[in-house]
C-alpha cells in the first residue's frame, strides 16, 4: 500500500500528509527459520524483535505447552517496560527463552555437569537424569533461565525445541507468535565473540556477565530516555531455602567455633576444648545434613563433589566435607589429649574459613543484585565471629562451672578454672565486638539499597521496608540481645546458652531475611542499560 | 509425595517425554492426541479456526488451523489454552436444587418440571412477562434460534435479551438507525487493503490480538487511533488522538465539520445514497475546530490532520470497540462513524466500511437469529409483513409472534427490582461480575421467586444466587455453527463428552420445551443442531442475512462462509461485502445521515471524588474469567486485578507502585486492589480491567444506559482512590504512616 494519496483534496493544502511509520511485513514461520544447520564455528540463536511484540504472551503458553510444564514454570518469559510521559508513552516487551551463551554459566557453575552445549548446534542442554535439584542454576544463570520444577526435583530450562529443529520443525514459540517477532537465526561465534568485545553498536545483545548470550534482539527505534522495567510485578517474598538458612548458618557457627578453639589453645588453652570441638563437631554434621534436604535428590547428592574444578558449589560442598573431617581429627586429638592439636586446628579453621567463603561465592551472581555484593562474604565471615566464640563460650563456661560445683571450693581455685573464666570472659567479649561489626554492616548494606539507583535493590529495601520490616526488626535486636547485651552481663553458662540461642535466631532470621528479601534481575534491565549507553 | 520422588529416584521421566505428532511435531508426549477436531474458538469473535487435540476421550491439546483464512494458524493465548477449560475444576456436572440454603443434586426429569412448573406459576400469578430470560453471545447459533423461539412461542414471554446488550447492541442500534438494518458491512481484509485504518475505543493489540497481525501485512497505512489510554494498540498508531473520556462523538462531528467546510464531501456518493445531509450539515455547524478541540482536548491541528487523511484516503476503513459502545451516547456515537463513513464514500469498498469489531464467539450469531432486538433474520418487529412470514414458516398463528420488543437487560432487571419480574433464566452468562452497579443488581436477584442459572460452570459468583443450577455442555463439548465480527459463519464441532450429566445447551432447550409441552409445536422431530440449522436457513433466505446456500459441510470445507450466501452461490471462499451497490436496508435504499449531538458524560468528577474511572481488558483473561481463571498458565500470567493511575496522580496521593488501594464511587467499592503507576493513563484518569470477581468494576459502575441499545456506561464513573487499610501488621502500618507527610 502507498501513502495515502490526497487524490480528492481541492485545496493545494498539503501539509496533512502523516508519513506512516514503516511497518514491515510480517515474515511466515518459514522466514523465521534460518533454512539450515549451523557449520563450523556456527551456532542456532534466537532473534527477538521488540518493536514487534505486542506483549500477547503466546509464546510463553505455547512453550509451557509444548512441554508440557506446570503453569509455575516458564521457559520463555515476557516483561515489559515502559518510557516517555502521556500521551507520548512508549511500552515495549522482552521475550526470551534460553539465550544458549557462547560459555554458559548454567553450565560452569553446575556441579553435577548436567549441562551440555551442543555441538552440531551451540544449543545449551540439560539433563535431568543427571541433576540433583541443588538450583545453584537458577541463581547462576544472568538471565534467570533455569527453572526448578518442584514436582521432579530437578531442573528445566529452554532447549530451543531442540527435538523440533532435529526434525526441521519451528521451535513453539517461533511458530505461535502472531506478530512474527521471534526467529531462529544462526551466528558464527568467533564474529560474535568479536562484535561484542568490540561493543559494535545495535548488536542487540545483553552483556550481563562473561557467557554471552547469543540472542539478538532488535530495539525499538526508539526508546524514550526515561524507559525503565514496568512494575517489577511480584515485589513478592521470594523462597526461603530453609535448608540453605540452617546450613550456611550452622557451618558458619561450626567453622566460628573451631576456629576459636584453635585461638584459644594458641594463647594457652582452656581445660574444655575437647568438649566445644565436639560440639561444634556436631553442629557441623547437623549443617551437612541440612544441605542434602535442599536438594530435589538427596539420593544422588554425593554427585556434588564432582565439578569442583569449576563450580563453587562442588567447591563449597568438598571443603565443608573436608572441613568436617578434619574436625573430627581435630576434635579427637583435643578430647583424647594428644600432642599435635594446634596444626590440626589451624588445617581445619583453614578449611572451614575456606568452605564459608565458597558459599559466599555461590551467591555472588549477577541474577541477585542484592547478593552481588561484598557485603555477602563480609556478613558470613562475621556470622561465623558471632556464634563461634558464643559456643565455645557457653560449653567453657557449663564444663568450667560444673567442675568447680561438683568437686569443691579447693578444686574451684586451680588455675585450670581461672584460665576457663578468663577464656570465657575474652570469647563473650569477641562476640560482642563481632556483633557490633555485624549491626553496622546491617545498617550499611540497607543504606545502601535505599540509596541504590536499581530497581531491583530498591525492591530489596522496599521488601524490608514493608511486608519484611517485622522480621528485619526483631533481626536486629536478636543479634543487639544475643551478640552484644547478655555476652557483656554473662556471669554465668545459663546466661552464655541464652546468649548463643538468641544470637543463633538472630543470625537464622538474618538469613532468612538474605533468601527472602532477594529480587531477581528483571529481564529487560540488561537491553536497557545497553540502550543509554548506545544513547 | 512417594519416598522415591522424596529420595529423587523418581523424576517423574514418564510426564517429560516427547514424541512425534504427524500434524504437531515433536512435541511433550502428554499432547499428542489419538485424533483432531476441526472447529472454531470460542472466545472473541475475531472466529479463529482451530483444531482440538483428543486423547482417550480429553482435550489435550490445541493448534491453529494453518487453512483457515481469519488465523493462518495463529491462535492468541486464550486460544493456545483453551482446552484446559473443558477439565476446569468447577464444571457444573449435575442439576442442582437449593433446598433450605443448600444446593442438592437432583435428577435432569425433577429439575425439567421443577423449573416448567416454576415459570408456569409465576405466569399464572403475574402474567406472560413476569419471566424473564437473559441469553448470552456464547450459544451456538442453532441454540440461539431454538432458544428465542421457545422463550418468545412457548414460554410466551417478552422479557428476553441477552448479554449482548452489555456488549454489541449500540453497534446494531447504530447500523439500523444508519442503514436500515444490523450487519457489519466490511470484512477482516479491509484491514490490509485500507490505506486509512482509524480505531476508535478499540483496542485490538489486547483484545483481538489475531486482527492485529493484519496490521502488520499493511505496511503502507496510516493508522489512527482515538482512545484515552495509551493502549497497546495506540502505541502501534501513526497517529494517536489522546481525547478526553467520552470525547469521541464530538471529535466525530468536528471531522466532519472540517471534512464539510474544506469541501472533501464526496458530494456523487451522498446524493444517489444517502438522505439528510443538510440537517447534518446544520447539526455539525456548531462543531467548530476550536470548540472540538477544547471538548477532546486535542490540538486543532491534529483535527484538521485527522480529517485530511482520512477524508482523502482512496480506502478508509473505521473499526470500533467497547469505547463506543459502552455509553449513553453510544448509538448516536455509531450514527457519527456512519455519517463520516458515508459522506466521505467509504463504505462498500474493498478497504472502506464503518465496521464494529464485536465482542463474544457468537453475538453476531445473536443479533441475526434475534429474538430480542429484533425477530430472526433482521426482521421487524412492527412489520406485519415480517410476523406473517415468520407464522408462514413456522406454521403457528401470527398473533403468536411478537409485534413489539420486550424489555431490555437493564430494563429485565430493573422489573425484577421492582417485582414485575419474578423468575429469571439465566444462560451462559456471569451478571454479578459483569452488570454495572453490582449493589442493584444482586437486591434484583435476591428478590426474585425462582432463579434459574444453566452455565458450563459452577459455582459462579451468579450460580450462587440460583434455585435450580442446569450443567451446560461448554466449547469442546457441542455442535453448531459461529458468525463471527465479518459475517464469517464457522462450524463449532464436538470434541469430547460433556462432563457428568451435563447436557449441550441445544439439548437443554428441548428438553424444556417438552416439560412446558410445546415440543412438538415448535421444534417437530428435532433432535440434534442441524434441525435448528435447517430451519435458520430458511428463515434467513432472501435477508440480509441469507444462509441459504449454506451447508455444515461447505462451511467446514472452506473454514467459513461470509454470508450473504444465498441458495446458488457459487463461490463460498469470496470475500463478501454489504452495500456494495450503495442499496441499503431502509424503504427508499438509501442510508439515511443521522444529526447526533454530543453531551458530556452522566458522572462528571467532583471534589469528592476527582477521577474518572475507565475499564477494560487485558490479553490473557476472558469476560469473567468462569473459564479462564482456570487455565492455570493465564491466572499465572494474570493472577489478580490492578488499577492503573498516572505518576502525578500518585505523587498527589503518597502512593506508590504496588500499594493496596480501594477504589470508591458513589455506590460502593472496589477494595485491596495493586496499584500500578504508568504514564499509560492521563492524569484524572485511572483503569481498571474488569475481569475479575474478587476486584469487581462494578461495584463503582453506575445505571446509566444508553437510551436506544439500552448498553450500559461501564465508562467514566467518579470515584476516589484510598490506601487500603494495612493489612500487613504492625509493622506495614508503621512504614505506611510514616510514609505520609
Amino acid at each position: 500500500m502507498s501513502l495515502p494519496l490526497l487524490t480528492r483534496t481541492n485545496s493545494a493544502d498539503a501539509r496533512f500528509v502523516l508519513t506512516p511509520r514503516v511497518r514491515a511485513l510480517g515474515p511466515s514461520v518459514a522466514e523465521r527459520m534460518p533454512g539450515r544447520v549451523p557449520g563450523a564455528g556456527e551456532q542456532y540463536r534466537f532473534h527477538f524483535d521488540m518493536g514487534r511484540c505486542i506483549g500477547c504472551k503466546s509464546c510463553v503458553v505455547a512453550c509451557n505447552e509444548q512441554n508440557g510444564n506446570p503453569a509455575a514454570i516458564n521457559w520463555r518469559r515476557v516483561d515489559e517496560i515502559e518510557g516517555g510521559w502521556f500521551p507520548n508513552t512508549t511500552r515495549a516487551y522482552l521475550s526470551m527463552g534460553c539465550n544458549h551463551c557462547v560459555d554458559p554459566t548454567c553450565l560452569s557453575g553446575c556441579p553435577v555437569d548436567a549441562y551440555t552445549k551442543d555441538a552440531a548446534t551451540g544449543i545449551v542442554r540439560h539433563s535431568a537424569d543427571t541433576c540433583i535439584g541443588c538450583q545453584y542454576c537458577t541463581w547462576n544463570c544472568s538471565y534467570g533461565v533455569p527453572q526448578y520444577n518442584p514436582e521432579r526435583g530437578v531442573v528445566g530450562k529452554c532447549d530451543m525445541c531442540h527435538g523440533r529443529l532435529e526434525h526441521g520443525q519451528a521451535p513453539a514459540c517461533v511458530a505461535a507468535c502472531p506478530e512474527g517477532a521471534i526467529a531462529i537465526e544462526i551466528v558464527k561465534t568467533a564474529d560474535w565473540r568479536a562484535a561484542v568485545a568490540a561493543a559494535v553498536p545495535g548488536l542487540g545483545v545483553a552483556v550481563s556477565d562473561g557467557s554471552l548470550s547469543t540472542t539478538r534482539v532488535t530495539m525499538p527505534a526508539t526508546l524514550p530516555p526515561n524507559s525503565r522495567p514496568l512494575h517489577l510485578t511480584n515485589v513478592r517474598p521470594a523462597e526461603p531455602h530453609w535448608p540453605l538458612v540452617v546450613m550456611t548458618v550452622l557451618t558458619q557457627l561450626s567453622v566460628g567455633a573451631f576456629a576459636s578453639i584453635w585461638l584459644l589453645q594458641l594463647l594457652g588453652g582452656s581445660a574444655h576444648l575437647g568438649a566445644a570441638a565436639l560440639t561444634a563437631l556436631l553442629v557441623a554434621g547437623l549443617a551437612l545434613n541440612a544441605s542434602t534436604l535442599h536438594l530435589g535428590r538427596p539420593i544422588h547428592a554425593y554427585r556434588a563433589l564432582k565439578m569442583w574444578k569449576r563450580s563453587w558449589l562442588s567447591r563449597e560442598v568438598l571443603l565443608f566435607t573436608m572441613f568436617s573431617g578434619v574436625a573430627a581429627l581435630y576434635s579427637a586429638v583435643l578430647w583424647f589429649d594428644v600432642p599435635g592439636g594446634v596444626i590440626l586446628g589451624g588445617l581445619t579453621s583453614t578449611i572451614g574459613i575456606a568452605g564459608v567463603t565458597a558459599s559466599a561465592c555461590i551467591y555472588r551472581v549477577v541474577s541477585r543484585p542484592a547478593w552481588n555484593t561484598p557485603y555477602t562474604l563480609l556478613q558470613f565471615n562475621v556470622t561465623a565471629a558471632v556464634l563461634g566464640p558464643l559456643l565455645a563460650a557457653a560449653v567453657n563456661a557449663t564444663l568450667g562451672a560444673g567442675i568447680g560445683e561438683g568437686a569443691g571450693a579447693g578444686v574451684g581455685d586451680d588455675l585450670g578454672g581461672n584460665v576457663g573464666d578468663a577464656s570465657v570472659r575474652w570469647l563473650a567479649l569477641a562476640a560482642a565486638a563481632m556483633a557490633g561489626a555485624q549491626l553496622v554492616l546491617i545498617a550499611l548494606r540497607f543504606f545502601r539499597l535505599i540509596a541504590a539507583g536499581r530497581i531491583e535493590l530498591q525492591g530489596t529495601a522496599r521488601l524490608l521496608s514493608t511486608t519484611l520490616r517485622p522480621h528485619f526488626v526483631v533481626r536486629g535486636v536478636l543479634l543487639a540481645l544475643g551478640g552484644i547485651v547478655l555476652p557483656l552481663l554473662a556471669q554465668g553458662a545459663l546466661l552464655l546458652w541464652a546468649a548463643l540461642v538468641v544470637a543463633l535466631a538472630g543470625e537464622i532470621v538474618g538469613r532468612y531475611l538474605f533468601f527472602v528479601s532477594v529480587v531477581p534481575k528483571h529481564m529487560a534491565t540488561p537491553y536497557l542499560e545497553l540502550g543509554s549507553e548506545a544513547a | 509425595m512417594s519416598i522415591r520422588s522424596l529420595l529423587g529416584l523418581d523424576t517423574r521421566a514418564e510426564r517429560y517425554t516427547y514424541g512425534l505428532d504427524p500434524v504437531a511435531g515433536y512435541v511433550s508426549t502428554q499432547k499428542i492426541p489419538d485424533r483432531w477436531v476441526a472447529t472454531t474458538c470460542g472466545y472473541c469473535s475475531v472466529g479463529c479456526g482451530m483444531f482440538v487435540g483428543v486423547k482417550d476421550g480429553r482435550a489435550v491439546s490445541v493448534r491453529g488451523n494453518p487453512d483457515h483464512p481469519v488465523n493462518r494458524g495463529n491462535l492468541c493465548p486464550k486460544g493456545l489454552s483453551e482446552h484446559h477449560t473443558i477439565d476446569a475444576s468447577n464444571r457444573a456436572r449435575q442439576p442442582l436444587l437449593k433446598r433450605d440454603g443448600r444446593f442438592t443434586p437432583i435428577g435432569w426429569d425433577t429439575a425439567l418440571t421443577t423449573m416448567a412448573e416454576a415459570f408456569r406459576r409465576v405466569q399464572a400469578e403475574h402474567g406472560p412477562d413476569s419471566v424473564g430470560v437473559i441469553s448470552t453471545g456464547q450459544l451456538v447459533t442453532e441454540e440461539f434460534y431454538a432458544l428465542g423461539k421457545l422463550v418468545q412461542l412457548g414460554l410466551g414471554t417478552r422479557s428476553f435479551d441477552g448479554n449482548t446488550t452489555l456488549c454489541m447492541s449500540t453497534a446494531v442500534a447504530g447500523y439500523k438507525g444508519s442503514f436500515g438494518s444490523d450487519g457489519p458491512p466490511g470484512a477482516y481484509e479491509d484491514l490490509e487493503r485500507a490505506d486509512v485504518i482509524l480505531l476508535i475505543g478499540a483496542n485490538i493489540a489486547d483484545n483481538h490480538p489475531i486482527l492485529c497481525r493484519r496490521l502488520q501485512a499493511n505496511p503502507g497505512t496510516t493508522l489512527i487511533v482515538v482512545d484515552p489510554r495509551v493502549t497497546k494498540t495506540a502505541m502501534m498508531a501513526d497517529l494517536h488522538l489522546p481525547i478526553r473520556p467520552r470525547a469521541d462523538l464530538a471529535l466525530l462531528n468536528g471531522l466532519i465539520h472540517i471534512i464539510i467546510e474544506r469541501g472533501l464531501v464526496d458530494h456523487d456518493y451522498v446524493d444517489r445514497h444517502t438522505t439528510g445531509f443538510d440537517a447534518l450539515k446544520e447539526s455539525v455547524r456548531e462543531y467548530t475546530p476550536a470548540r472540538v478541540a477544547e471538548t477532546t482536548g486535542l490540538d486543532p491541528g491534529l483535527l484538521y490532520e485527522t480529517a485530511a487523511i482520512y477524508s482523502t484516503a482512496n480506502a478508509a476503513f473505521i473499526a470500533w470497540t467497547m469505547g463506543v459502545n459502552h455509553s449513553t451516547k453510544g448509538t448516536e456515537t455509531v450514527n457519527a462513524i456512519n455519517n463520516l463513513a458515508l459522506i466521505t464514500g467509504n463504505i462498500g469498498r474493498a478497504g472502506a466500511a464503518p465496521f464494529s469489531i464485536t465482542g463474544q464467539c457468537n453475538a453476531m450469531g445473536t443479533r441475526e437469529a434475534g429474538f430480542a432486538s429484533s425477530l430472526p433474520g433482521y426482521r421487524k418487529f412492527e412489520s406485519a409483513e415480517d410476523r406473517e412470514a415468520l407464522a408462514g414458516i413456522w406454521n403457528v398463528p401470527v398473533e403468536r409472534v411478537p409485534a413489539a420488543r420486550g424489555l431490555a437487560y437493564p430494563d429485565i432487571i430493573e422489573a425484577a427490582l421492582e417485582r414485575r419480574i419474578r423468575a429469571l433464566w439465566i444462560i451462559a452468562t456471569n451478571p454479578v461480575v459483569s452488570f454495572p452497579n453490582l449493589g442493584a443488581l444482586t437486591q434484583a436477584l435476591e428478590g426474585l421467586d425462582f432463579l434459574v442459572v444453566q452455565d458450563g460452570f459452577h459455582p459462579t459468583p451468579t450460580s450462587e444466587f440460583a434455585d435450580l443450577v442446569l450443567p451446560a455442555a461448554i466449547w469442546g463439548e457441542k455442535e453448531g455453527t459461529y458468525t463471527n465480527s465479518e459475517r464469517r459463519v464457522s462450524k463449532v464441532n464436538r470434541a469430547v463428552e460433556p462432563p457428568g450429566e451435563a447436557r449441550p445447551d441445544f439439548n437443554i432447550f428441548l428438553d424444556v420445551a417438552s416439560a412446558l409441552g410445546v415440543k412438538e409445536e415448535l421444534f417437530p422431530g428435532w433432535s440434534v443442531p442441524r434441525d435448528a440449522f435447517e430451519e435458520w436457513k430458511r428463515v434467513s433466505a432472501g435477508r440480509l442475512c441469507d444462509y441459504s446456500g449454506m451447508t455444515y459441510e461447505v462451511i467446514e470445507e472452506q473454514g467459513g462462509i461470509q454470508w450473504p450466501y444465498p441458495a446458488g452461490a457459487t463461490d463460498p471462499a469470496a470475500t463478501r461485502r454489504l452495500y456494495t451497490d450503495g442499496v441499503f436496508q431502509t424503504a427508499d435504499g438509501r442510508a439515511r445521515l443521522i444529526p447526533v449531538t454530543w453531551e458530556p458524560f452522566p458522572e462528571q468528577p467532583t471534589g469528592e471524588f476527582p477521577l474518572v474511572l475507565n475499564t477494560g481488558r487485558t490479553v490473557e483473561h476472558w469476560h469473567t474469567r468462569t473459564k479462564t481463571a482456570n487455565v492455570p498458565i493465564l491466572e499465572r500470567l494474570s493472577p489478580h486485578a490492578w488499577a492503573e493511575m498516572n505518576p502525578r496522580d500518585a505523587r498527589g496521593l503518597h502512593l506508590k507502585a504496588q500499594d493496596s488501594v480501594d477504589i470508591v464511587s458513589r455506590r460502593g467499592r472496589i477494595r485491596d486492589i495493586e496499584l500500578r503507576v504508568t504514564e499509560t493513563v492521563a492524569p484524572g484518569q485511572i483503569f481498571v480491567p474488569f475481569h475479575y470477581a474478587e476486584a469487581n468494576a462494578n461495584q463503582v459502575t453506575q445505571s446509566a444506559f444508553d437510551p436506544v441499545s439500552r448498553e450500559p456506561n461501564y465508562k467514566q464513573s467518579a470515584v476516589r482512590v484510598e490506601r487500603s487499610c494495612p493489612s500487613g501488621g504492625l509493622g506495614a502500618s508503621l512504614w505506611r504512616r510514616s510514609e505520609r507527610p
